[in-house]
């Protein structure tokens, strides 16, 4: 596998203005601190910050009954507290939600699947049990993937994941 | 805290409530889902099922992106304890056309009443008061609810309003086997009854701008 870097903050945000992204629906993640703090700068796209997952689902399926284009963004572990809203809301409720996923503590130089750590390697299996559509994030490369977890959200009506492989810059 | 014997009955303050229903988006959940709707079902009615305790922020997500369109949210005081943060976050996000009414019956209706945990010794409304909502007033009768609500529905929100109800003594017994994921009243599935509804509301909102 190809090791994984820093994806520079303002290449995230970039792409996330062409995708049209209207509101960034967050319990803060560690691991994306630098889109975090570029996105308080930014008039562009609306930062919302939520007490938990299971509300920023609920606050982004809000948002596109209301017209607008979130993404939620959250981290590993607030995918594993959100499951039952992932499935009900986002899943069972046929919102278009895409989630960026930041795999805190992850080994760049190691797949995901390969980590001792459940936090890290259960975030994948997780997914597809879910029967979530989910992408790797792993080089400035890949970026494009987070148009194509967009694509799949709407062709599918429902959630599709984007796991950020490594630290934001 | 719930130390009063008076309640105010589920229908009459469904009815408080229909009557001043006008374009508002609304989202109702678990036991008020079935007498709301049969009162007062618009093309801006939502549901909240399945996911217990999510009423009011997919209400906020709504206001957030409509400010100019009214939301009511009519929760119960068991699906608010399941997202007690939302609180917090609804009082941080200061939606201000947005009224959150708590149905606080005390208990937990359709498994068999057993009680709101601190029953008696807890306020939705201080609570609410306490997480940065504008405004949270309690009642315990319809008459004083009903002279106070077009005050409410005047003031800049969020508002959070406590009723102090009576248990509905709800029948439901829980969904038959095979049939998990359906809406007592009706047996439709719970899944497509949101996604049946929310590009209603979509379009709704879309129609009135």
């Amino acid at each position: 596998m190809t090791v994984a870097e820093s994806i520079p903050a303002i290449e995230l945000l970039e792409v996330l203005q062409a995708q049209g992204v209207t509101d960034v629906v967050a319990v803060p993640d560690t691991h994306q601190r630098s889109l975090i703090t570029l996105l308080d700068l930014d008039d562009s796209i609306r930062f919302i910050q939520a007490a938990t997952e299971d509300e920023a689902v609920a606050i982004a399926a809000g948002l596109i009954i209301g017209g607008r284009k979130p993404v939620v963004q959250i981290q590993h572990a607030g995918l594993y507290a959100c499951v039952n809203h992932l499935r009900g809301i986002a899943g069972d409720g046929r919102f278009p939600i895409v989630f960026l996923i930041g795999l805190l503590g992850r080994d760049p130089f190691r797949a995901p699947s390969d980590h001792a750590g459940s936090m890290v390697a259960l975030a994948e299996p997780l997914l597809d049990t879910m029967q979530v559509p989910r992408f790797l994030l792993d080089q400035r490369s890949d970026l494009g993937m987070i148009g194509a977890a967009f694509a799949v959200a709407e062709e599918r009506q429902g959630p599709a994941a984007v796991l950020i492989g490594h630290t934001t810059a | 805290m719930t130390t009063s014997t008076s309640r105010i009955s589920m229908d009459n303050a469904i009815e408080a409530l229909a009557k001043r229903r006008d374009d508002q988006v609304v989202v109702s959940t678990m036991t008020v889902m079935r007498p709301w709707r049969e009162r007062a079902e618009t093309d801006r009615d939502l549901i909240c099922v399945g996911s217990m305790g999510s009423a009011s922020t997919m209400g906020l997500g709504v206001q957030l992106a409509r400010p100019d369109v009214p939301v009511w949210v009519i929760d119960g005081d068991g699906s608010l304890a399941m997202q007690l943060g939302s609180l917090l976050t609804i009082g941080n996000a200061a939606p201000r056309r947005f009224m959150h009414v708590v149905m606080h019956n005390g208990v937990y209706d359709t498994s068999g009443a057993q009680p709101v945990l601190s029953e008696g010794n807890m306020s939705f409304a201080d609570l609410a008061k306490g997480a940065g909502y504008a405004d949270a007033v309690r009642f315990d009768d319809i008459e004083s609810f009903e002279l106070a609500i077009d005050d409410l529905l005047d003031t800049d929100g969020p508002v959070l309003v406590e009723l102090i109800t009576e248990p509905s003594g709800d029948s439901y017994q829980g969904p038959e086997p095979g049939t998990s994921n359906q809406l007592p009243e009706d047996g439709r599935p719970v899944a497509s009854a949101l996604a049946d509804a929310w590009p209603k509301v979509r379009d709704s909102l879309a129609g009135g701008d």
